[in-house]
Formats: structure tokens, C-alpha cells, sequence
């Protein structure tokens, strides 16, 4: 079930990661009244998602350096998803039409403060995506499928590398979609409302 | 006979130096084949060019994002030619640069290992490299010549002269924004510009 040439797996997954760094780059031309404004009731500012991925890279970046750090695996010609790791990916990944299928309600320990820093949470995010390019390709010299990292949800649920690597940039992407939609909202009703930027204060 | 795509980076790279046959056999072997999909980012700034791309297909661009909205392009490539954001490659640095195709791209790349261990070991290869670099260079400062200098129109007619096939296969405003002019600028010069 889902078996890929490791290589092309590893590609996909930088340039998608390039991807999203050049969206970042978009993002930190935009003032940070527009980054921390919540798009509405309950839902996250640009900011709070940033800060919400971090969050997952700070622990995945960890982890996946640690191990591969010293790893005595040797690269293999095929990935083959693990199940949970293909579920996992699934869910998270877009549609082929660039939209998100299911909502999700993000767990306790994932979610971001109220007002956290636009600027510092761009900059740490654009860290965590060239550490996982850096990770993807010293990972050319690894197994794939032999190299477990233990999840957020419990140390003893693993996923096998590629299939945490594919969960981290399918999420990724998740919420690079969420950012996009809340951007247009928000630049939408400044555009209505005609609002001044200090009007944004509370 | 058919032609192979080392035989197309032969034909290159004896344009610029010929190699003698056992440096060549050593050289090709280096460059492995990549084939991407429109608009993929081969390289993102911030990252260091980790290779060097020899184009067989398709159209490539470098750009340079300024934090004040605006987008600079830098460079295009297209088939034959060398590819892959030259000073990072060189000095191992990160790049301020992307690098994304602009079609669906085919390439040559060697790695920046492979490379350094050609140039250690063959005096004629490390030859080669230097001439590709040196006329790299060449042309860099030539278009700063022109981005300073010439007119729009000049400009214009300078892009046209040297690539005449580009305005088919680029977007007009990347091509604007290479010479460094606004796109309602870069329309009227295709209006009424008799080449």
C-alpha cells in the first residue's frame, strides 16, 4: 500500500516546503496588524497559526535531528506508508483542488496564545522550513521506513520517518490554506469598512 | 544515431572548452537527470544552491523578493544553458534568491560535491568551470551596463536581440520586471517598437 521511490518522496516534499517559504515570503510584506487580526469569533489570527506550526516544528525539528543524528540505517530504494502514518497524511492533506476537506479541532497543547508576535513567529517558522529542507536531505542517506519517530500524541505512538515527514508538510500546507483565506477576509473587510489600522486596537 | 542529453551538454561545453576524453568520461558521469513540473521552486532564498543545473528544457527564472512588495527578476535560463543560482552554488552561501521554473523543466544537475571533487582532480575541468564562471560574470556586468544606461526602449531591443524567442515563453511581466521597467511601460514598447 502506498509504496514510493524514496528520492521522489523526499523531492516532493522540499519543494513543497519551497513553496511555503515563498508564501512566507508574501506574508512578511504584510503589516502586523493585518498578521494578528483574528478573521473572526474563535478563529486564529495569521500569527496564532504560525505560532500553532511552530509549535509542531520545534518538536518534530527535534526530534527527527536527534534521530538521524548518528543514525546506522542505509537508504532505501522504496517508502512504504505505515498505516497510521498514511491515515494520518490523509486526513491532513488538501484536496487537488487546493481546499480543506474536514475541519479539525487542534489539541490542547497545540494551540497558540492570543496575541503572539507576527514578526518573531515568520522568522522562527522560516527557520523550522529551511531545518526540515536540511533534515529531507540528509535523509537521502537514511531509511525511511526503519527510523521511527515518536508522535506528539504519545511517545509510544510512532510514525516511520517519511510518514512524519509527510504529515509535517501536509499539515503544513493545511494551514497555509487557512492563512490565505483569512489574508483575502480580513484585506476584504478593511477594504469595506474602510478602517484605519489604529481602529484594530482591541 | 540518437542524441543523448550528455551529448547536448557535450556540444555545450565543447563550445566553451573541449574536454579530453578521459576528464569527459569523468565530468559526464557527475550529472544526473531531474525533470519538474511548472512553477516548482528549485531553490528557495535562504537555502544554499546545493547544485548545478545544465538545462535541456523548458524556461527558468531567479528573482529576488524586497520586503517592500516588489519582486526584482534577475536572471532567466532556458535550454542550452548552465542553471541554478550561480553565487550560492559558488560560495556555498545562502541564496537571496528563488529559483522556480516558469514550464515544465528538464535538467542536467551535478552536486556541489561532485563538483569540487572534478575541479581537485582535473586540471582541464577545473579549466572549463572557470571559463563557464568567467563568462557568467561577463554577462552580469554587461546587464548592469544596461539596467544603468540604456533606455526602455534600448533595454527592449537588446532582450529581443539576444533571446528573440522570449516574449512567446515568458510571462510580460516577469520580462518588465527584468528590465527593470513597470508593465504598462514594457506593453507599449511591444506596441509600437518596430524591431
Amino acid at each position: 500500500m502506498n509504496r514510493i521511490n524514496s528520492n521522489v518522496l523526499i523531492s516532493r516534499l522540499q519543494s513543497d516546503i519551497r513553496e511555503i517559504i515563498l508564501l512566507c515570503h508574501d506574508l512578511r510584506q504584510q503589516p502586523a496588524y493585518i498578521l494578528e487580526r483574528m478573521p473572526g469569533a474563535e478563529r486564529w489570527s495569521v500569527a496564532q497559526v504560525l505560532e500553532h506550526l511552530n509549535i509542531y516544528a520545534r518538536y518534530y525539528g527535534g526530534v527527527i535531528e536527534n534521530k538521524l543524528h548518528l543514525h546506522q540505517t542505509t537508504a532505501a530504494d522504496n517508502f512504504t506508508s505505515g498505516w497510521l502514518g498514511n491515515y494520518f497524511t490523509r486526513i491532513m492533506e488538501p484536496g487537488e483542488d487546493g481546499t480543506v476537506k474536514r475541519k479539525m479541532k487542534s489539541p490542547a497543547n497545540a494551540r497558540p496564545r492570543t496575541k503572539p508576535d507576527s514578526g518573531e513567529m515568520l522568522s522562527e517558522f522560516l527557520q523550522h522550513q529551511h531545518q526540515l529542507l536540511n533534515l529531507l536531505e540528509i535523509s537521502r542517506h537514511a531509511d525511511l521506513n526503519k527510523i521511527r519517530v515518536p508522535t506528539t500524541l504519545h511517545s509510544f505512538i510512532k510514525l516511520k520517518l517519511g510518514d512524519t515527514f509527510s504529515f509535517l508538510v501536509a499539515h503544513e500546507k493545511r494551514h497555509f490554506i487557512q492563512i490565505l483565506a483569512s489574508l483575502r477576509e480580513i484585506k476584504a473587510e478593511k477594504f469595506d469598512q474602510s478602517m484605519e489600522p489604529s481602529g484594530h486596537a482591541l | 544515431m540518437q542524441v543523448t542529453d550528455k551529448d547536448i551538454l557535450k556540444n555545450f561545453t565543447d563550445a566553451l572548452l573541449p574536454l579530453p576524453e578521459t576528464d569527459w568520461q569523468a565530468f559526464s558521469a557527475g550529472w544526473q537527470e531531474l525533470t519538474v513540473k511548472r512553477k516548482t521552486v528549485l531553490t528557495a532564498a535562504g537555502e544554499t544552491e546545493r547544485y548545478l543545473y545544465f538545462v535541456l528544457e523548458g524556461v527558468q527564472r531567479a528573482f529576488y523578493l524586497a520586503d517592500d512588495h516588489r519582486e526584482a527578476t534577475i536572471v532567466f535560463t532556458y535550454a542550452p544553458s548552465f542553471s541554478g543560482v550561480a553565487d550560492s552554488f559558488l560560495t556555498q552561501t545562502p541564496s537571496p534568491f528563488f529559483l522556480e521554473t516558469i514550464t515544465a523543466s528538464r535538467f542536467l544537475r551535478i552536486s556541489h560535491d561532485c563538483y569540487k571533487q572534478l575541479i581537485l582532480e582535473s586540471r582541464p575541468i577545473n579549466d572549463l568551470f572557470f571559463k563557464a564562471t568567467s563568462l557568467a560574470l561577463q554577462g552580469a556586468l554587461l546587464r548592469h551596463i544596461e539596467l544603468q544606461c540604456y533606455t526602455n526602449e534600448e533595454k527592449f531591443r537588446t532582450l529581443l536581440k539576444r533571446s528573440p524567442h522570449i516574449l512567446q515563453i515568458v510571462p510580460h511581466k516577469y520580462l518588465a520586471s527584468y528590465l527593470g521597467m513597470d508593465a504598462t511601460n514594457f506593453s507599449k514598447l511591444i506596441n509600437t517598437v518596430r524591431l
